[in-house]
């Protein structure tokens, strides 16, 4: 009986061992020795017929073969399973060279990208955005700015008028003064007001006769030229970079009074002298002044209790020199392959 | 306004470089825009000889010259010039020379002939082509027969001097003359100015006063009108410094009369003009308005009909010039003038400026009238300009002026308290600094003794009238680099944009999450992009704005439909190979109330987008699917659900630039809130496009109106759903839209959604039918639903569909 046994064991052993198909095989080897009907499950059915000293011992050496063919089953189990993955994972191989899909997807405008940097710049620093009219009266375009009928200064912008009265605003500085007029005399007012202008220029590589500006003003007690100066140096520091030097020159605007060209050393060349800055190593990026006290008057605001600063840029400018674009007019030629690199 | 070094080393030292005076003034707040360095590139040009000139033997058009240079040896030099002749003196680059524009010259051949050099031109040597004639500035330059020979040619032209352009600001007239930049100089450098002793000498016995009558009629547009008269005078080339001084100044030298005005005007920046006195009628100069009508007959030629606004200065007959801009050619002075009438006057800037542009004719003097002329100093002109003539023996100069000043000027007064200007400068400047700076510009200060100051404010500087204009005088002065850098304080305000501004920054970002790309357009259209549009002639969209002033014929309108606008620059798009579009554009149409414009129009925010070409961006495993109009339909409705716009219409319609037949109109109640719609085949083909596109266009603030800022979250199921699929066969021409809704009113209470997910037309259904399958979710929030519970609300669903659609249940 136990060398049936033994029999059994070493020729189901040997079994397992040499499968070398698929998990079913091995399957059937364990259904043939230790299944329902299995040569060793057999064995233990006909204890019964054994002497009882005998069952004891035989019912241990067939449940210890039962114990190890389960074994080595198992084992031999493990070993076809990772072989079949290998077999699956060599078999699924791809070029994962090929390019992915492509996504679909669009971008915003980089004139916009900018304008979104700049608002949020100054809405941290609790600058409110306002809008006005693109088309705009006289009187607040020019005349609330200082700019009586026949300024000089009004050569500055040749503007495209619809009337004597009526013209497409040349600057974004009415805003200031409709602003002004919204509020309160003499409250407080930290805003900018960016917005399309227009003005009867060439179209070239600088000039277009709509581009964007954006205008700001604060009006408190106590404002002074050092605020101008911190506010405007600290603005630009954030939206070209830290070390970016900050220069300002006197000049001259009808609604401010002292007035200041701001520029910056150049970012192409950190104010060593290039092409782009003309050799100077300085770059004009914004005009701005303590307000007039007749702009003050003119909407309602007392200058002897309240002043204020203001200050006006193009964004373009801005953004061409952020990207290095040489050419205004590619924003407005809104060619695909130029808006899909922002 | 440009000026030589020269000139204000005249009346001024200084030791800086041109480059360091020009940083100093722009600084100032004077800007410098530019240093001409002249004669830079001209180290090896000398004056030289022409000793003989002969053909080139195997050139037609070349020329062998020797040429002395002052040098032992002639030197030959081959040159191509047809205007030089023997015993010319030219410039001429020497061997290693190399010139401004960048021209190195060595040892060559031309054809075969040594040449050691190369004869010049005036824009070769980059003289000022504006002072020159036109034979001056055809081929080689020629020099005065008297030039030495063999020195360097830019002593010789004037060319050693460095020019100063500035572009002035409009405020400060007084610095438009050397006097006034000398002024500014001394300030900066601490040196003071050496002024000219300006003295005329009275040496003819006539009296101006019975020679001339002068004459103010119009009072406000000229405050004072001054007057001199010269005798015998002999007009002739003026002196070659006097010359040399113009040219630099950009002005062309004519003769000794007309130099000396122009002299005179660019060194005291007062204007003045010359009259011939025997050619003025009635020996009466008027400043007076023009008559309508009047005939203008200028010195460049040409006549023009008065408005009758101009000021012109007239004598007895007719107007003898245009006040301040250009003379009458009658009064001319002429080489056979020998008595003179000098004018210098001060004209109100705003009617110069005025009739300048009416005429296009901007001049030297009328940029100075325009910013305004210091009306103190018209006898120091005038007396100037006859010191300077009679030092050239060119006349004699009669006993007095003529001068009509009804209203004297009198001197501005400021006042200031250190206090208001450190405050309003954020510095802490002492007062005795601030009272040096005003007086080092000829500001009075005077205390008042409470510790503020009256400023009387120089006759020059008319630009000065309050408080914050000292201000600016202090901090130009003290240098803005030495102003401190402050953070505003005070009342703390919030940093918001308005809810229609975030709106719109809300469409950009979703459109831009959908695929498409932003673009910007210029606010401008004309009637031919209507017209492509096909916008009826009764169509509001008609109604454009137009431009007074356009500058273009394409830009003559103010747009109404940003639609155009889109299919413009896809269009751009198209024409350079970018097949596949996908654009958007946000911005303002403009619509009048009426025409012409009384008030000011309505300015309404569109969106508006454009789609053509592939689905799918082009790869390896994206397939070749076009665009369709279910993909700009399916943008839109993103678009209005991530705004959380619900419960609308979609309706069949019709809307600008779209196929009648395929375009959707989305509504509530009578509001358009979105229009999407294959492109017009007319229109594409008006504006030259030849594939399928598709567009879509909605109003901002209707998209806000029905915009609901208020979202909740759907707490999510519980209890698994239940899917029952729904296939059914109708007509054709049923909308997809009507079942859908048929099936949600009959859903009963567990009917969550349905979606259609097959729409088939074809073989094996008949002709004239198409079949439509949704597939619908029924769920409960409280319990697991049963079978009998489902199909109760199914078979309610599938009655309705049958008997509203005459449909047949596909099993």
């Amino acid at each position: 009986m136990e060398s049936k046994i033994e029999q059994l064991r070493q020729e189901a052993a040997k079994a397992i061992k040499d499968v070398a198909g698929t998990l079913n095989d091995l399957n059937d080897i364990r259904v043939k020795y230790l299944g329902k009907k299995g040569e060793l499950t057999s064995i233990l059915r006909g204890m019964g017929q054994l002497s009882a000293e005998d069952r004891p011992r035989i019912g241990q050496i067939v449940n210890e073969a039962r114990q190890q063919l389960e074994q080595l089953i198992a084992e031999k189990n493990q070993e076809l399973k990772a072989k079949e993955m290998a077999k699956r994972l060599a078999s699924e191989k791809i070029d994962v060279t090929l390019p992915g899909r492509p996504t679909n997807h669009g971008h915003i405008h980089p004139l916009t990208v900018t304008l979104m940097q700049i608002k949020n710049i100054f809405m941290r620093m609790g600058f409110s955005v306002e809008e006005g009219p693109e088309i705009e009266k006289d009187y607040y375009n020019f005349e609330a700015l200082n700019l009586p009928k026949d300024h000089p200064a009004r050569d500055m912008q040749d503007s495209f008028y619809i009337t004597e009265d009526i013209l497409m605003r040349s600057q974004t500085s009415p805003v200031q003064a409709r602003t002004m007029e919204a509020h309160e005399p003499n409250s407080p007012i930290r805003m900018i007001a960016p917005g399309r202008v227009y003005r009867r220029d060439d179209y070239d590589a600088t000039h277009s006769p709509m581009f964007t500006q954006i205008e700001g003003m604060v009006i408190d007690k106590n404002i002074s030229f050092s605020d101008l100066k911190g506010t405007l140096e600290d603005f630009l520091r954030q939206i070209f970079n830290k070390d970016v030097k900050v220069r300002l020159r006197p000049s001259f605007f009808p609604f401010t009074e002292p007035s200041t060209e701001v520029d910056i050393s150049c970012v192409m060349c950190k104010g060593q002298g290039c092409r782009v800055c003309k050799g100077t190593g300085w770059l004009e990026i914004l005009g701005a002044g303590m307000i007039h006290p007749n702009v003050l008057k003119m909407s309602g605001y007392d200058p002897s209790k309240v002043s204020g600063f203001a200050f006006g840029m193009g964004v373009e400018r801005i953004t061409m020199l952020k990207y290095g674009i040489d050419d205004l007019r590619l924003f407005y030629d809104n060619d695909i392959r130029l808006l899909e690199q922002f | 306004m440009q000026v030589s070094i020269k000139w204000l080393h005249d009346y001024i030292d200084f030791n800086e470089t041109s480059d360091e005076l020009a940083d100093k003034l722009t600084m100032a707040g004077i800007p410098v825009e530019n240093v001409v360095h002249a004669g830079e590139g001209l180290e090896k040009v000398v004056t030289g000889k022409v000793e003989s000139i002969e053909r080139h033997p195997d050139s037609d058009h070349m020329f062998i010259t020797q040429m002395n240079v002052g040098q032992p040896e002639l030197v030959q030099v081959v040159t191509g010039a047809q205007n030089v002749k023997q015993g010319d003196i030219v410039p001429v680059a020497m061997i290693g020379a190399k010139l401004p524009n960048g021209l190195k010259i060595s040892k060559g051949k031309l054809r075969g002939v040594p040449s050691n050099g190369m004869l010049c031109s005036a824009d070769e040597l980059k003289m000022d082509l504006t002072t020159l004639t036109d034979e001056q500035k055809d081929g080689i330059y020629i020099l005065p027969a008297d030039t030495e020979i063999g020195i360097p040619a830019k002593d010789a032209l004037g060319l050693d001097d460095d020019i100063l352009e500035f572009e002035l600001t409009a405020n400060r007239g007084d610095c438009f003359s050397v006097f006034g930049l000398v002024r500014e100089i001394a300030v900066l450098t601490g040196n003071t100015p050496k002024w000219p002793e300006i003295k005329a000498n009275e040496d003819d016995e006539a009296s101006t006063a019975d020679m001339i009558k002068i004459g103010i009629e119009a009072n406000d547009l000229c405050s004072r009108f001054s007057a001199r008269v010269l005798k015998n005078v002999k007009i002739m080339e003026s002196p070659e410094w006097m010359q040399v001084r113009l040219e630099n100044a950009g002005i062309r030298a004519i003769n000794n009369i007309v130099d000396v005005t122009n002299f005179v005007m660019v060194e005291l920046g007062q204007p003045m003009h010359a009259y011939d006195y025997d050619q003025i009628a009635g020996k009466s100069l008027t400043a007076r308005r023009a008559v309508a009508g009047e005939n203008l007959h200028t010195l460049d030629d040409s006549s023009r009909i008065a408005k009758g606004e101009e000021l012109v200065i007239a004598d007895s007959e007719k107007p003898a010039g245009l006040a301040g801009i250009m003379g009458g050619l009658e009064s001319e002075v002429t080489e056979n003038t020998t008595t003179v009438v000098l004018e210098a006057a001060a004209f109100n800037g705003a009617s110069i400026r005025r009739t300048a542009r009416s005429c296009g004719l901007r001049s030297e003097a009328s940029g100075r009238f325009e910013r305004g002329v210091d009306e103190t100093q018209t006898m120091r002109a005038l007396d100037r300009a006859a010191q300077l003539l009679q030092d050239m023996g060119a006349c004699t100069v009669t006993k007095g002026i003529v001068d009509v000043y009804p209203v004297e000027k009198e001197p501005v007064s400021v006042d200031f308290t250190p206090e208001q200007i450190n405050k309003r400068l954020g510095t802490d400047i002492p007062a005795e600094m601030m009272v040096k700076i005003l007086e080092s510009l000829d500001f009075k200060c005077e205390a008042d003794g409470k510790g503020g100051y009256h400023v009387s404010v120089p006759s020059w500087r008319n630009d000065v009238t309050f408080m914050e204009d000292l201000s600016e005088e202090v901090a130009r002065i003290y240098g803005f680099d030495n102003i401190q850098s402050t953070t505003p304080e005070g009342t703390m305000v919030q940093g918001v944009q308005s809810p229609l501004q975030d709106f719109i920054d809300h469409i950009k970002i979703t459109l831009t999450h959908i695929g498409l790309s932003e673009e910007l357009s210029f606010s401008f259209s004309n009637f031919d992009v209507l017209d492509k549009m096909l916008i009826p002639a009764d169509s509001p969209l008609r109604n454009a704005i137009p431009l007074m002033n356009p500058f273009v014929e394409e830009a003559q309108l103010v747009r109404t439909s940003l639609l155009a606008s889109v299919i413009e620059n896809a269009v751009r798009n198209l024409s350079r190979k970018n097949e596949d579009i996908r654009l958007y554009d946000v911005a303002p149409v403009f619509y009048p109330k009426s025409l012409p414009l009384t008030e000011l129009p309505d300015e309404v925010v569109k969106v508006a987008g454009f789609m053509c070409g592939r689905r799918n961006p082009v790869g390896w495993n994206t397939g070749d699917d076009m665009i369709d109009f279910y993909d700009a339909k399916g943008v839109v409705e993103e678009l209005l659900a991530r705004r959380n716009i619900t419960r609308y219409t979609v309706e069949a319609g019709e809307y600008t630039a779209m196929h009648p037949g395929k375009t959707a109109l989305f509504k509530k109640g009578k509001d358009i809130i979105a229009a999407v719609g294959e492109l017009h085949p007319q229109v594409a083909e008006n504006f030259g496009i030849t594939k399928k596109a598709y567009i879509f266009e909605m109003d901002v603030a209707t998209l806000m109106k029905y915009s609901s800022a208020k979202f909740n979250f759907d707490v999510l199921p519980k209890y698994p759903a239940v899917f029952r699929d729904l296939a059914i066969l109708v007509d054709k021409d049923v909308n997809a839209s009507d079942i859908e809704k048929t099936i949600i009113g009959n859903g009963g209470k567990y009917f969550k959604r349905a979606v259609l997910f097959d729409l088939y037309t074809g073989k094996q259904i008949d002709a004239g039918k198409k079949s439509v399958a949704f597939t619908m979710l029924f769920q409960s929030n409280d319990k697991t639903l049963t079978d009998e519970e489902v199909d109760e609300s199914f078979n309610k669903i599938v009655a309705a569909v049958e008997k509203k659609f005459d449909a047949e249940l596909r099993k």
